[in-house]
């Protein structure tokens, strides 16, 4: 337990109204206590753009490495998030992120992400009405993820269950039952099963996968630090494409004007699936702990002090976004900071995502779903804060 | 302390002094250099640290490495010869002088 480092502002922010709608409180961090400690987290959350990129640069005053780490760790274990900026990490992240760069994406994984999205919009088409959550997002983005994983003949629906498995263990809203321990180990025992099939089967024989990329390395991983990134990799490669491409399509759908832009100039898509990152950032904060005594926002931090660098609030930090809580695809301003503020963590997912979402997903579904509308007789829930999306999209089009 | 010098699209030169084996990405950073956003920071993952090399300083840095040639088919601006991605030019004392342009799209 840090304590409350003297001198540091403290606030009480209710995890429960975070949930409902994180960003009025963001507004009023950013606004009055820009590096403030919240004792329900028990870390300094901090909320401007500009400290967090600076939090998520310097890796040498702003470890990765946690002295107490997250309950994800009991069942994850270490992972690339685990180690600091240094030659260990960078190798082990080569392994992970040469398969997902856009050369390999373009030569291999986007004929399977155009096919995966057609399959399930042929499958839709027909039925005038959807809930874009469960019918498209979800499937969408599992099919992906273990088409690039190198998972074959694992189901969509078997990876959302493991994918859930991990994050409700290690979600830090979540209340502690036995159950939610009890489906986390269930999830690893699965991921580290389908790992090892994965890997007997490319061993030696490789393919453009990311289990065949780590297990053909030169200094392969250990078998530990293959199933703890490979879970990492579903804990965070699923829900995020999933809650983009849905938080873009509301983002659209709400604003005719700029969805007929898009389909005018379909270079568009681009800039909308980078300000649907911006808008509502799928992770909305990431943690450090402060390595060496440093000064940030006008607070004296001391080692071991526990940071969460809210990039959802950066996203919307009125400092270098005109209107930041409008959804606007014509903006201008700053890269946003949703895949991290750069450095050494930056999200190895971000060109799959882009080509998976933004190139392919987004510019399919408008296409094959003529007139697409959401369902004016029910509502759009949104929730979350540490992950935040739509939780369900009913719409409707004509078939 | 090797001196970089950044053009920028409007003939504006900004010098920075800088640390030795530190890059060329990082000083524009911390120098607030217009046009170098560097997303992920060095990470070889974005490609917003773009920058054309003088031709007079061209074969003063060893050659792109693979993983550089790959992202660099991603920049916004176009690619030329003497394109690199910034956050791979570390200087020392014998790249004293050492000019790169910023290109115009990432301004
Ligand atoms: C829109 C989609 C996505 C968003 C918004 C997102 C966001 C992020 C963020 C914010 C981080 C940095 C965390 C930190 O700094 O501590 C991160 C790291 C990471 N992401 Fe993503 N992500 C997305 C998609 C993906 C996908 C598709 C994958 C699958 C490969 C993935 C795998 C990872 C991994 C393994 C890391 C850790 C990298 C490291 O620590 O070196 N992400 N992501
Ligand atoms: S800073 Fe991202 S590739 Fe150079």
């Amino acid at each position: 337990m840090t304590a409350s480092p003297t001198a540091t502002p403290t606030v009480d922010l209710d995890p429960m109204v975070l949930f409902a709608d994180p960003y009025p409180l963001y507004a009023q961090l950013r606004r009055d206590t820009p590096v403030a400690y919240v004792p329900a987290m028990g870390r300094l959350l901090v909320t401007r753009y500009e400290d967090v990129v600076t939090v998520s640069r310097d890796w040498e005053t702003f470890s990765a490495r946690e002295d107490t780490p997250g309950p994800e760790h009991k069942i994850i274990g270490e992972t690339l998030m685990s180690f600091d900026g240094e030659e260990d990490h960078l190798r082990l992240r080569r392994m992970m992120d040469a398969p997902l760069k856009p050369r390999a994406l373009r030569e291999h994984w986007e004929p399977v992400f155009r096919a995966n999205a057609a399959a399930l919009l042929d499958d839709l088409a027909g039925r005038g009405e959807a809930d874009l959550f469960a019918d498209f997002a979800t499937p969408l983005a599992a099919m992906n993820l273990a088409s690039f994983l190198g998972f074959e003949g694992v189901s969509a629906q078997q990876l959302i269950d493991w994918c859930k498995g991990i994050i409700d263990a290690g979600g830090g809203y979540m209340l502690d039952d036995a159950g939610i321990w009890e489906r986390g180990f269930a999830a690893r025992d699965g991921v580290i099963a389908a790992t090892d099939a994965a890997a007997d089967r490319v061993r030696g024989n490789p393919d453009p996968s990311m289990i065949s990329s780590i297990i053909n390395s030169p200094e392969p991983m250990t078998p530990q630090q293959l199933y703890s990134n490979i879970m990492i990799t579903i804990g965070g490669g699923l829900n995020e494409p999933r809650d983009v491409l849905l938080t873009a399509a509301y983002g659209l759908l709400t604003n005719p004007d700029q969805l007929a832009a898009v389909r005018a100039e379909p270079s568009l898509w681009k800039k909308t699936f980078e300000e649907a990152c911006r808008w509502v950032s799928p992770i909305g904060m990431f943690i450090r702990q402060v390595a060496r005594p440093v000064e940030l926002g006008g607070v004296r931090l001391q080692p071991g002090d526990k940071i969460t660098g809210v990039v959802a609030s950066a996203n919307r930090d009125e400092r270098v976004y005109a209107d930041p809580d409008v959804f606007d695809i014509h903006r201008k301003g700053p890269s946003h900071v949703a895949f991290g503020g750069g450095g050494p963590h930056f999200c190895i997912g971000a060109w799959a995502a882009r080509a998976s979402i933004g190139t392919i997903a987004l510019p399919a579904l408008f296409d094959r779903l003529p007139n697409l509308r959401l369902d004016p007789e029910r509502e759009v829930p949104w929730g979350g804060f540490v992950f935040r999306g739509p939780l369900a999209m009913p719409v409707r089009w004509d078939a | 302390m090797p001196r970089i010098v950044y053009v920028l699209p409007d003939g504006t030169r900004r010098e920075v002094d800088a640390a030795a084996g530190t890059s060329v990405m990082k000083n524009a950073v911390l120098n607030d250099v217009p046009g170098i956003t560097a997303e992920c920071g060095g990470s070889l993952m974005c490609a917003t640290c773009h920058v054309y090399v003088d031709p007079a300083d061209a074969g003063r840095f060893p050659p792109r490495a693979d993983d550089e040639e790959e992202m660099l088919e991603v920049t916004e601006a176009e690619v030329r010869e003497t394109s690199r991605l910034s956050c791979q030019l570390t200087v020392d004392d014998t790249l004293d002088g050492i000019t790169v342009h910023v290109p115009e799209e990432d301004a």
